[in-house]
């Protein structure tokens, strides 16, 4: 996205929209002559379009560029207009827990975890998750093939992100993993040490199959590591048809 | 959080959402009829961004529907309505776990999978003040900005905007329909009574303060 300086008024509508708080106001300065205008921070910008979809912009300033590789990549994270080219999945580019009756992602004896980095509210380069690929990687957890993050991993082991993309900023990305119940707790534990590593903020979201007696098994996991699961969360209520067998 | 549920309908990619367009767009028509706060689908834009015939005519196979209802009667409905129609499409209910349990035994359904937060880890001294994460957070896809929450407040406090003309216009950079505008309305009311802390922009912006 780029706010055009000549034809952009200098309202400032425009700005308080910018999740990354991305756009900048410069004041009209009489004693050099310039006139205000807006300016959208280009490496800090995300592309995700909410400035462009406010349509808060009386002048027409804000545009929308054609992009491509590698900042295309920003919009494919950021703006749920665009699917993922690797799994063809809008938003976070996978489904999670969201079709697990029909694909069986998760099943019994595993528990997934999600760390969804820039979540919420900070953004993150692509680099910036490589000391969880990492982590995972010493752990002999592999990650979620059907994930767009997992796709642009140019090396498991040192957690590398594909050099291209790897200093691009979305808003964010989540590294996704399966993990046998039995290695919960090396797993909880390697997410807590990560909180100490990274430089961004992450969202860390749990998933089971529901027992045959209605309980949750992650519950237990994470109580036992000293993770206070929400009160709130999602439930796929397996409507959805054939099931995974 | 008692009076915020979220369905969410959607088809596994690559396994069963080819032509499964027709199916999102019979399903959008017919939750229509029950009262909700908000509604969409991720690939055209919510009741307060686009246009409802727009939303309508817009569902794709790649469609992902959102519903916000505010009270567990109108979802124990919607389920059992959901449940007679068979379409054989994901539903995933997202609210407090007793009462979405609550819903499923009152509808026959049985809870297939589940997924909890276990918090925000990392840098969360960069976060802002969190009853204005409670307002960002709403949107899945973070796309309602924390600046514009100040911003909305601000307005209320100076009587450009009432509390529900905000709420509605932080709903709208929220495109897939999940953000529930009620919700806002509830928490602005406690940011606008309180005084509020300054919160600093990042990034680039380091150090700079928006207010």
């Amino acid at each position: 996205m780029k706010i055009d300086p000549e034809i952009c008024t200098g309202c400032g509508q425009c700005v308080p929209y910018c999740p990354m708080g991305a756009i900048v106001l410069y004041k009209k300065d009489r004693k050099r002559g310039e006139k205000a205008f807006a300016e959208i921070v280009r490496d800090e910008c995300v592309e995700c379009s909410v400035c462009f979809r406010a349509d808060v912009c009386q002048s027409g300033a804000i545009i929308k560029e054609t992009l491509e590789m590698p900042r295309l990549v920003r919009a494919f994270f950021s703006d749920p207009w665009f699917s993922h080219p690797g799994t063809d999945i809008p938003g976070r580019g996978t489904e999670e827990m969201k079709t697990n009756e029909v694909t069986g992602r998760f099943r019994e004896g595993f528990v997934g975890i999600g760390l969804e980095f820039g979540r919420p509210g900070t953004g993150c380069r692509l680099r910036e998750v490589e000391p969880a690929v990492r982590k995972f990687a010493s752990l002999d957890v592999k990650l979620e093939p059907e994930n767009p993050l997992t796709q642009i991993v140019a090396d498991h082991e040192s957690g590398r992100i594909r050099e291209d993309v790897r200093n691009e900023k979305v808003l964010s990305a989540i590294v996704e993993a399966v993990v046998p119940v039995a290695k919960c707790q090396e797993v909880f534990q390697a997410v807590k040490e990560l909180a100490g590593e990274v430089e961004t903020v992450f969202s860390v979201g749990v998933i089971t199959k529901v027992a045959g007696d209605g309980s949750y098994p992650s519950v237990d996991e994470m109580k036992k590591a000293g993770i206070s699961p929400s009160i709130n969360g999602k439930v796929n209520l397996g409507l959805g048809r054939p099931l995974f067998e | 959080m008692r009076e915020d549920f979220i369905l969410l309908a959607m088809c596994a990619t690559g396994i069963t959402h080819r032509g499964s367009a027709g199916i999102k767009k019979k399903l959008y028509e017919v939750l229509q009829r029950f009262p909700h706060a908000n509604s969409g689908d991720v690939k055209t834009g919510s009741e307060f961004n686009a246009e409802l015939e727009a939303i309508r005519k817009g569902f794709v196979d790649t469609s992902v529907l959102h519903y916000v209802f505010t009270d567990k009667e109108t979802v124990v409905q919607v389920l059992e309505e959901i449940r007679k129609a068979d379409l054989g499409i994901s539903i995933v209910l997202s609210g407090l776990f007793d009462e979405v349990e609550e819903c499923c035994k009152r509808t026959d359904l049985k809870p297939h999978t589940v997924e909890h937060s276990a918090g925000v880890m990392g840098r969360t001294e960069r976060l802002p003040d969190e009853r204005i994460l409670g307002i960002t957070t709403m949107c899945g896809h973070g796309l309602v900005a924390a600046n514009l929450v100040l911003e909305m407040v601000k307005r209320i406090r100076r009587g450009k905007l009432s509390i529900e003309e905000a709420a509605a216009k932080l709903a709208g950079p929220c495109i897939c329909g999940v953000f529930n505008p009620k919700r806002a309305e509830r928490l602005l009311s406690e940011l606008v009574s309180v005084g509020m802390p300054r919160f600093r922009v990042r990034g680039t912006l380091q150090g700079r303060d928006y207010y």
